[in-house]
């Protein structure tokens, strides 16, 4: 049995690398009647605004070859009521999870304002990351995480306002990945993660409409793994803090590729959606390889991937 | 065996089919209305889940489902075989209401929406009504096992070749007149179009507690990524709110669903 026990940059200690990707986790509290969650490295929770909010209108998902194309829009419960609704942060509190809370918002002053309030109530929160990636909200979300003079504003206005340990979740909706990972850890991220969804659409050819009302969704599933794994490669060189990895990790073995492309931690989301128990049997195929290959702990093979 | 295996599925007619999965731990928590999750194996690339209702369960612990081929998944459905394995989640979602001792149920089941009522014929105690409404007679389900059940079946067809000639909602008058002074309870599954009148209609003619299991293309299908909502009645600025059909719902009260303006 290997030690699964995952530093990050001395910031952030987990009990193993993998994380539920937020938005396919909901808040935690809908996975427990299958499993203890605090068994995952992290929980990372839908994110959250410091206003609730409607999101999209439907139809909201489609789905594609190997994956599927989403644009819910950041449907949400806002700060207050995750801070305090019995289903939320209390409930998480009580399961002795590791939670991450995603955050976003319209307005560099809208992160702030959300980052300030789990600050002052951070009892359970063990870090926020930073939504500047949502390809599917107009203002906020992927606004800053495709202009890196933004981004770099955003995760700075996040710094001044939380002592908490910050992750910022890039897009890979642009040309130079490295740019945007440089740009953010400048600004004071501890950590990056990678990726959010890929703009894409799908369109019914018989009913000659879109198939999600947004016309625009996020693709993820396993259609997306390669794209992702490149860019956790480029991102893993262009920066010196660790990188949480995902997209369209199923296995315990596409976990490892990320880890040896360079993460240093993983997450696991739509998987979830065919598989609740998905996130615990990577958990488990992690540790496999590692005793199978005779390494001792997760940090052995991190970025080992060689010609 | 293990839970998720097919014991049969057959063809009922043109598209319909009928399953019969090995699930005794769902079967014994099963409700009228709740649902299973199902993961069909030989579904290539698609890899989500697809919901079906819960048509009935029994003692020995058999799960049946009645499915319509619509798409990739539900065709891979149809090739399954005795034997093969499906991973089942369930029973999910916000069950039916139990009929109470005094109440006549009446269940208004658009197209294969009168299977997932299917199993309030064992929880009532009175023998309920059945109004049976689809575009024609091929699309008339459970006719035959609703009479079975003791329940007063009357159907409506679009073009006349079943019953009716018109709309499922057009068999409420004959009913409210057959049972005037009784106790009315209704149920309602089918097209969210019918459902959508109906939650215009039925608070109207004083039956607001009416219960509507409405869904929405279905994703985690348990709460998790509100893929599959629907607007319902708030006390907020814009007047309502989107709920989660799969955890919320997918049974809602008629009065409070949001209808559009």
């Amino acid at each position: 049995m290997a030690d699964l026990t995952t530093n990050l940059g001395g910031k952030l200690t987990l009990k193993n690398p993998v994380m539920t990707a937020s938005g396919t986790f909901g808040y935690g509290f809908e996975y427990h009647k299958f499993f203890d969650i605090s068994q995952l490295g992290a929980v990372v929770v839908k994110g959250i605004a410091p206003f609730p909010s409607h999101g999209n209108p439907t139809p909201r998902v489609a789905e594609t070859a190997c994956g599927m194309l989403n644009a819910i829009g950041l449907q949400g419960p806002g700060v207050e009521k995750f801070l305090h609704g019995e289903e939320y942060m209390p409930f998480l509190r009580r399961t002795g999870a590791t939670v991450i809370v995603n955050i976003w918002g319209k307005s560099i002053a809208d992160y702030q304002d959300v980052a300030r309030r789990l600050e002052a109530d951070k009892a359970g929160i063990a870090a926020l990351e930073i939504n500047i990636s949502c390809p599917n909200v107009k203002a906020g979300g992927i606004a800053f995480g495709t202009d890196p003079v933004l981004a770099k504003e955003v995760v700075s206005a996040v710094r001044e306002a939380t002592s908490l340990p910050l992750i910022t979740k890039l897009s890979p909706n642009v040309s130079n990945i490295g740019e945007f990972a440089r740009a953010v850890v400048d600004a004071g991220s501890d950590m990056i993660s990678l990726i959010n969804t890929l703009t894409g659409m799908a369109i019914d050819a018989e009913t000659m409409r879109f198939k999600i009302a947004n016309k625009t969704g996020g693709l993820s599933g396993p259609a997306v793994k390669p794209v992702a794994l490149r860019m956790v490669y480029e991102a893993s060189h262009a920066v010196d803090v660790p990188v949480i990895g995902m997209g369209g990790i199923c296995t315990g073995e596409d976990a490892v590729e990320f880890l040896l492309a360079g993460a240093s931690a993983v997450a696991v989301g739509t998987a979830i959606f065919a598989d609740p128990y998905a996130p615990l049997k990577v958990i488990e195929g992690i540790n496999g390889y590692l005793d199978r290959h005779g390494f001792g702990t997760v940090a052995e093979i991190v970025g080992k991937v060689h010609n | 065996m293990r839970q998720g295996t097919i014991i049969n599925n057959v063809r009922l007619k043109d598209d319909y089919y009928k399953v019969d999965f090995f699930a005794p731990e769902i079967c014994a928590s099963a409700r009228p209305g709740s649902f299973v999750h199902v993961r069909i194996s030989g579904c290539g690339d698609h890899i989500l889940r697809r919901p079906f209702s819960i048509c009935n369960v029994n003692e020995s612990g058999e799960l049946t489902v009645i499915y319509k081929v619509v798409g990739a998944g539900t065709e891979a459905l149809s090739r399954l075989k005795s034997g093969d394995e499906c991973d089942l989640l369930g029973p999910l979602g916000k069950p039916f209401s139990r009929p109470l001792d005094d109440e006549v149920p009446v269940l208004l089941g658009g197209g294969y929406g009168s299977a997932a009522m299917f199993m309030l014929t064992k929880e009532s105690k009175t023998p309920g009504v059945a109004l049976l409404g689809a575009r024609n007679s091929k699309d008339i389900l459970l006719s035959a096992e609703y009479r079975a059940a003791g329940f007063d079946v009357r159907i409506s067809t679009d073009d006349g070749s079943d019953g009716l000639k018109g709309r499922v909602t057009d068999l409420l008058p004959g009913v409210l007149k057959d049972y005037a002074g009784r106790k009315l309870h209704f149920y309602a599954c089918g097209p969210m179009p019918m459902l959508l009148a109906l939650a215009g209609l039925l608070p109207d003619l004083g039956y607001p507690e009416s219960e509507l299991s409405l869904d929405h293309l279905m994703c985690c299908g348990v709460g998790a990524c509100f893929a599959c909502v629907v607007k319902i009645k708030a006390d907020n600025a814009d007047g309502f709110r989107y709920a989660r059909t799969c955890s919320e719902g997918p049974v809602f009260r008629a009065d409070q669903v949001y209808l559009e303006k």
